[in-house]
């Protein structure tokens, strides 16, 4: 009776999980480069005993490409393909496909929260700023047409799933997801980078819907099964007639 | 009747644990048959192998099987498909137990395919293992089978399950109340 109730329980839990993940998805379905993330679950096997309800493996990021979209900003960039910009703060090393940035006064481009994209520096003078899909970044300074101002290197991650995320955009290596392979993009790789493209999270909003019915009435059924492990308790209890 | 309030509630274990189970994928149910011997009612429980719905998802290492087959994970057998890289470059599931192939687990280089014959391929088409799978079972790349629980017969099911258990126990206290008379009045002197 109660593994009954302990595993309608344990599949009450995985879906409240699954239900939250899929909210800070939707909530998150207009940022820019966000990634949806989803958890997946396993029936729990002990030694061969059955019966003993699901567990979660954790939340991952689904790398999916999101779609490209034309934008207004300074200094948009999107990824397309596999990849991720470097970006930098305080000494601390982040990737990210994220790639709303904007030009600082002392000549490093950053973008809102402050972390500075490594492997460019445009001077203060800059009248224009054109960067080519294999990340090559070109000034027009007054006086001086296409000057090279450095070259945008993104990295990639044997296994990005592993990554730590920070945020919903941002993310750091961890010992599971390998160290980060800095690559040019063009050259033969097939990522390319887009300016003024801003790469859209890739949440569908329709599945996601979806997914909170499915979670809801998956809920609600775990839910009565607990009722019925306790239902039966009670019954069991009124064999003792006094 | 003991032994059939004994049998609902196994019924009930079943019935929890895959409703519980209604969104892992690769997860096949349970199901029980009931029978009756000299020691009353019992209840069998097999898995079944009704195939999963498959959910698209584009993530090129999410694997489905379609047909019977299992993937082998660390010595274990499972139908989920969900696949990444570890950073050593092979084919591990969710928690990091890595996909064998015919000898060993699979290494998977940047831009290799999996085949609708299980067969991993490089981007240059040089074959590099094999997904060992039972002949005429396909594999479909960018796709999950669900899991193959029906909510809807489950909760049926638990319903059933406190039914049965409830008309065992009003049985049960019939034969204790007949017990009771033949104790406690047909004996009785007047």
């Amino acid at each position: 009776m109660n593994r009954a109730m302990y595993a309608a329980a344990s599949g009450m839990a995985a879906q409240q999980q699954n239900l939250e993940i899929i909210a800070d998805n939707l909530a998150n379905a207009d940022v820019a480069g966000f990634k949806s993330a989803a958890a997946s679950f396993a029936d729990v096997n002990a030694g061969g005993t059955f019966g003993l309800g699901t567990e979660s493996l954790g939340k991952h990021a689904l790398f999916v490409q999101g779609k490209l979209e034309k934008s207004g900003g300074p200094f948009d960039l999107a990824i397309d393909g596999a990849g991720f910009f470097c970006v930098e703060k305080d000494g601390q090393f982040a990737y990210t496909r994220a790639g709303s940035f904007s030009r600082s006064p002392d000549g490093s481009v950053r973008n809102a929260d402050g972390w500075r994209l490594r492997g460019v520096r445009i001077p203060a003078d800059a009248l224009r700023v054109d960067v080519g899909g294999d990340g090559r970044v070109f000034v027009d300074r007054p006086g001086a047409t296409h000057v090279a101002a450095g070259r945008i290197d993104l990295a990639s991650f044997l296994a990005p799933e592993h990554l730590r995320a920070l945020s919903g955009t941002l993310f750091t290596a961890s010992p599971q997801s390998g160290a980060p392979q800095i690559f040019h993009p063009g050259d033969g790789a097939k990522t390319t980078l887009a300016f003024g493209m801003l790469e859209k999270s890739n949440v569908s909003i329709v599945e996601s819907m979806m997914a909170i019915m499915t979670a809801q009435r998956a809920y609600e059924a775990n839910a009565k099964g607990v009722q019925a492990a306790d239902e039966m308790l009670r019954i069991a209890n009124n064999l003792h007639r006094s | 009747m003991a032994s059939a309030m004994r049998a609902a509630r196994s019924q009930l274990d079943v019935a929890t644990q895959n409703l519980a189970n209604v969104s892992s994928d690769g997860f096949r149910r349970l199901t029980t048959t009931l029978d009756l011997d000299a020691r009353g009612m019992r209840v069998h429980q097999s898995t079944s192998a009704e195939q999963g719905a498959i959910r698209r998802t584009n993530r090129p290492l999410d694997l489905a099987i379609l047909g019977a087959g299992t993937f082998r994970v660390g010595g274990e057998a499972t139908r989920n498909g969900a696949f990444v890289r570890d950073r050593d470059g092979f084919l591990a599931d969710d928690r990091g137990r890595r996909l064998a192939g015919r000898c060993g687990p699979i290494r998977f280089p940047d831009g290799a395919s999996v085949a609708p014959d299980g067969s991993v391929q490089t981007a240059a088409g040089r074959f590099i293992d094999r997904i060992p799978l039972p002949p005429g079972t396909r594999i479909e790349t960018g796709a999950l089978e669900t899991s193959n629980v029906n909510a809807i017969s489950e909760s049926l099911n638990v319903l059933e399950a406190q039914r049965s258990f409830e008309t065992a126990q009003k049985v049960l206290l019939a034969i204790d109340d007949t017990r009771n008379k033949a104790a406690n009045d047909v004996g009785r002197i007047q």
